[in-house]
């Protein structure tokens, strides 16, 4: 009986324990292998400085390629309300930064020398004339920075470029790599 | 609260002598060694816990650099294993307000270690995802461990997540249809508060319940739903309070709440048929069954239940003061209103009257 009273608890407790530890290291891992295996992208971007309550401080990124143009939409519309998600190819240009050459609301194949990125979900209500621009997140608008650290961001917003690097995996989860000002590497991502 | 009320009673018993002093204080002794009754020092570990806990999560939040990275995922998941590990020696030596207390903090622990990894990656537009695991993973260990502090942790959870889905307000048919899986929180809540006896947490699964009807309102709109909610929530009434109905006992086991919530539903139902309603015949119908049901609910319940004898008082003065502004149709209109109301009431009074003087002699006879 006494035996019994150590042990149900125990089990319990090491069974929770357990399961937590392994759903935080699933998150983890998925996001670690993207930046160790993904492919490399660099976007041009601007921050602002705002906070969520349980992760602190964060710098909101948008980025150019958010903001799709529907003439690059390939494929069509969808013609009934969805929650659809993007497919978005994105390629080199000659100043080193990347731009959406294709968008379509179907998976788009593999080409040489781009990579596609998946937006995230987004509700499409179909209208008589498509929209001139779709706007879109991928998932990597914000950025945690240390308490009150991010000054320096939102000040360089005004004056320089602000470039983020981000490797993107094989299903289009993009995860951010780097953060540089005028090239200079502010914030470098580790694995873990 | 109870406790004070049964002691005045029972001293007012004994100084008639109906009661013998010594059987008094047996009673009072029982009750007070029951496991849920209130008792300040357990009520203050758990506060102390949730204390503690919050610090756990705004130093993550904080994202303080003098601790490295590595060194913070590690040392929370170590909280964590150390917490519920404490935990279940505590309930196994019997400490267990102390276990109770380490099970809150350790979910706690949980909800900021997720937060943490949010925060490394970056990942941003997944507060819903989040609180989603962190209310799964609470239930579990509510089950598990069948604790009552927890499951009021679970309660809160379902708000949060109720909350940011508000807030996230992309919902629709047919979309994103999150929203919808809200009724599914409240009846594992209620499973849990019934499976471990977290009196309190109730209230937290009921008011969602009808908070999220009240967004459901709101969301779709239109007579018909008002309707379905107020004659939804006076069946439910009438089940949980009618002694005839099959859910009587149930009902009575669970205390208040569900005849009380449910008297609400078919009073928040009304209140907005009030907006629905246009043309004079239908305005006299809403402020007649108002009237109705605030009083149904006085006599069928007020009784035995306190709550909801108040909330029919309430619905009764504002209905009037409702009507008495608004006026049915011209003033002399409303009056006379008023006056076959009153004198309708007044021929119920003395039917309700007699038949409780008939109810009430009749164990009295048994007894001779």
């Amino acid at each position: 009986m006494s035996n019994n009273r150590l042990i149900r608890p125990l089990f319990a407790a090491l069974l929770v324990a357990l399961l937590q530890t392994v759903f935080l290291g699933y998150m983890i891992e998925s996001r670690a292998s993207i930046l160790r295996n993904g492919s490399e992208v660099v976007l041009k971007s601007v921050p602002v400085d705002p906070r969520d309550l349980l992760r602190g401080d964060y710098v909101i990124l948008s980025y150019d390629v958010s903001s799709i143009p529907s003439s690059k939409v390939s494929g069509g519309f969808p013609a009934d309300p969805v929650t659809a998600q993007l497919s978005v190819r994105l390629e080199k240009q000659p100043d080193g930064f990347w731009a959406v050459s294709e968008a379509a609301f179907d998976p788009l194949p593999p080409k040489q020398g781009s990579v596609v990125m998946l937006s995230a979900p987004f509700n499409f209500y179909p209208s008589t004339d498509p929209p001139a621009f779709l706007n879109v997140d991928y998932g990597i608008e914000r950025y945690y920075v240390p308490e009150g650290q991010g000054k320096p961001l939102e000040e360089a917003r005004d004056s320089h470029t602000l470039s983020v690097t981000v490797r993107v995996d094989d299903r289009g989860t993009a995860q951010i790599r780097e953060i540089a000002i005028e090239g200079n590497p502010l914030y470098q991502e580790p694995l873990y | 609260m109870y406790r004070g009320r049964i002691e005045k009673d029972f001293r007012h018993w004994v100084s008639m002598g109906m009661l013998d002093a010594r059987a008094a204080d047996a009673m009072l002794a029982e009750y007070d060694a029951r496991p849920s009754v209130f008792s300040a020092g357990r009520v203050l570990l758990i506060l102390a816990a949730v204390l503690l806990g919050s610090a756990i999560l705004l130093l993550v939040a904080a994202n303080w650099e003098a601790i490295p990275r590595l060194a913070r995922i590690v040392g929370i998941v170590a909280l964590i294993w150390t917490f519920y590990l404490s935990a279940a020696l505590c309930f196994a030596r019997g400490f267990s307000a102390i276990g109770a207390a380490l099970l809150v903090l350790a979910t706690m622990c949980f909800g900021g270690a997720i937060a943490l990894v949010g925060q490394m990656y970056h990942l941003s537009g997944d507060a819903a995802d989040a609180l989603l695991a962190w209310f799964a993973a609470a239930c579990l260990v509510a089950f598990l461990f069948r604790s009552a502090a927890v499951t009021v942790l679970c309660g809160l959870l379902a708000w949060a997540l109720f909350g940011q889905l508000i807030f996230d307000n992309d919902a629709y048919f047919g979309g994103n249809g999150s929203l919808y899986f809200i009724p599914a929180l409240v009846v594992i809540v209620i499973a849990l508060v019934r499976y471990t006896q977290a009196g309190v947490a109730r209230h937290l699964a009921y008011l969602l319940a009808l908070a999220w009807l009240g967004w459901l309102q709101l969301e779709i709109s239109g007579g018909w739903l008002a309707f379905a909610l107020f004659a939804l929530g006076l069946v439910a009434f009438l089940l949980a309070s009618l002694t005839a109905s099959p859910l009587h006992r149930l009902a009575r086991e669970t205390g208040a709440a569900p005849a009380f919530y449910s008297f609400a539903l078919a009073v928040m139902g009304l209140a907005v048929l009030h907006g629905e309603v246009n043309g004079l015949a239908q305005e006299i119908a809403i402020g007649a069954t108002t009237l109705a049901v605030a009083l149904g609910g006085i006599v069928l319940a007020g009784r035995v239940n306190g709550a909801v004898r108040f909330l029919g008082y309430a619905v009764f003065s504002v209905e009037t003061l409702y009507l008495a502004s608004e006026t049915l149709g011209s003033i002399l209109g409303t009056s006379g209103f008023f006056l076959i109301s009153g004198l309708v009431v007044g021929l119920i009074a003395w039917l309700v009257i007699r038949l409780e003087k008939r109810l009430s002699a009749k164990p009295a006879l048994k007894e001779a």
